[in-house]
């Protein structure tokens, strides 16, 4: 399959996405490493749709011509020490791994991302130590690693070491 | 008399090289020993909050705050109050984790006392926390005592964490330190 880098877009989620969203969101393949529970119906991807993509913050779906293939998060946090960090998470269906989507869709969004709010300086993705495919996504993104959070949390169940990496506002580019 | 390292949950008394450095809960009454610290901007230079200015206010951090905290001790000498150490807790997927913090009135710096509490936490809090994985520390990069509290202490370096938090309205580096229960050996 070719996969044509420019035709990946990004955009909010809309609940006609359902069909589309349940081939990622109901793959455990993809939400391996996510906190997410795979979903099982079309009913739960319309309800993950209306109760969480779009009342979220910023959520976006990465998209080959407007169809959804996958989606990016990013989640600023709250309380005043803390409400000028955000993470990052993101998943793209299986049958489109290997072409260098999510680094697209990730380079597209982090600017965008930094821009529709501006308060944040600290852009942060937590990656599983064994999940090597998104530590060379958030690389070649340009996240720094920081360093390796030894059993820092349980992931579906499983204790894991994590990986912590940064995107500061201040690694932007000076010209877009 | 002899002095041994006796573990209960809420008094804890140093081994024999520090016969009178002890770990209790911090009280009401110990208000004025508290202010002696938390006054003090040379203490609080690292920490997130502003350096206390009146007593009311010690005496309600103390009542709404380290009462009912999961885990905070005075660091006594002598059974006086001369700083405090405290371990966070966590719930749901990050429960394996806790943050510990330290504070230290500036007189009794350099002393090794800090560095003798967290390894008398580091000794039963995994003891008291059988759910408990990681104790985790993050100081500022420019924290250097600190950072060797922590070294001696046996946490390992695990690395900064750029921008990590805004203290004082500035955005701090902060390097992480992290024990593991499996790290420890009795």
């Amino acid at each position: 399959m070719e996969v044509d880098l420019s035709k990946i877009t990004l955009r909010p989620f809309k609940l006609e996405d359902a069909d589309d969203f349940l081939l990622f969101a109901g793959d455990d393949q993809v939400t391996n490493y996510l906190r997410w529970q795979t979903l099982n119906s079309k009913q739960e991807a319309l309800d993950h749709i209306k109760d969480v993509c779009i009342p979220h913050p910023w959520r976006r779906s990465i998209c080959i011509d407007n169809c959804s293939i996958g989606f990016i998060s990013i989640f600023p946090f709250s309380g005043e020490e803390h409400r000028f960090k955000a993470n990052i998470g993101y998943g793209v269906a299986v049958k489109y791994w290997g072409h260098g989507i999510a680094t697209k869709a990730l380079k597209m969004a982090v600017p965008q991302f930094f821009a529709d709010f501006p308060d944040v300086v600290r852009l942060e993705a937590f990656i599983d130590a064994q999940n090597l495919g998104s530590q060379r996504v958030v690389e070649k993104t340009g996240f720094q690693k920081e360093g390796m959070l030894r059993k820092y949390a349980y992931m579906k169940g499983k204790l894991r070491d994590m990986f912590i990496y940064s995107f500061l506002s201040t690694d932007l580019p000076a010209n877009p | 008399m002899a002095v041994t390292s006796v573990v209960q949950s809420d008094q804890i008394k140093a081994k024999d090289e520090y016969p009178n450095l002890s770990l209790r809960p911090l009280q009401v009454s110990d208000v004025d020993d508290f202010m002696v610290w938390a006054s003090d901007e040379k203490v609080t230079r690292f920490c997130t909050w502003e350096p206390y200015t009146n007593k009311e206010d010690g005496l309600n951090y103390i009542k709404n705050i380290v009462v009912p905290h999961p885990w905070l001790r005075a660091i006594c000498i002598d059974d006086r109050p001369v700083g405090a150490i405290s371990v966070s807790a966590n719930s749901g997927n990050d429960k394996c984790r806790g943050e510990l913090g330290y504070v230290l009135a500036f007189k009794y710096w350099g002393k090794g006392i800090v560095t003798r509490a967290v390894k008398m936490v580091v000794e039963t809090i995994f003891v008291e926390w059988p759910h408990l994985e990681r104790l985790e520390a993050l100081v500022d990069v420019e924290n250097v005592g600190s950072q060797r509290v922590l070294e001696k202490a046996g946490f390992q370096r695990e690395g900064v964490l750029r921008k990590y938090l805004i203290v004082k309205g500035r955005s701090r580096d902060r390097v992480m330190f992290s024990f593991l229960s499996t790290d420890y050996q009795s």
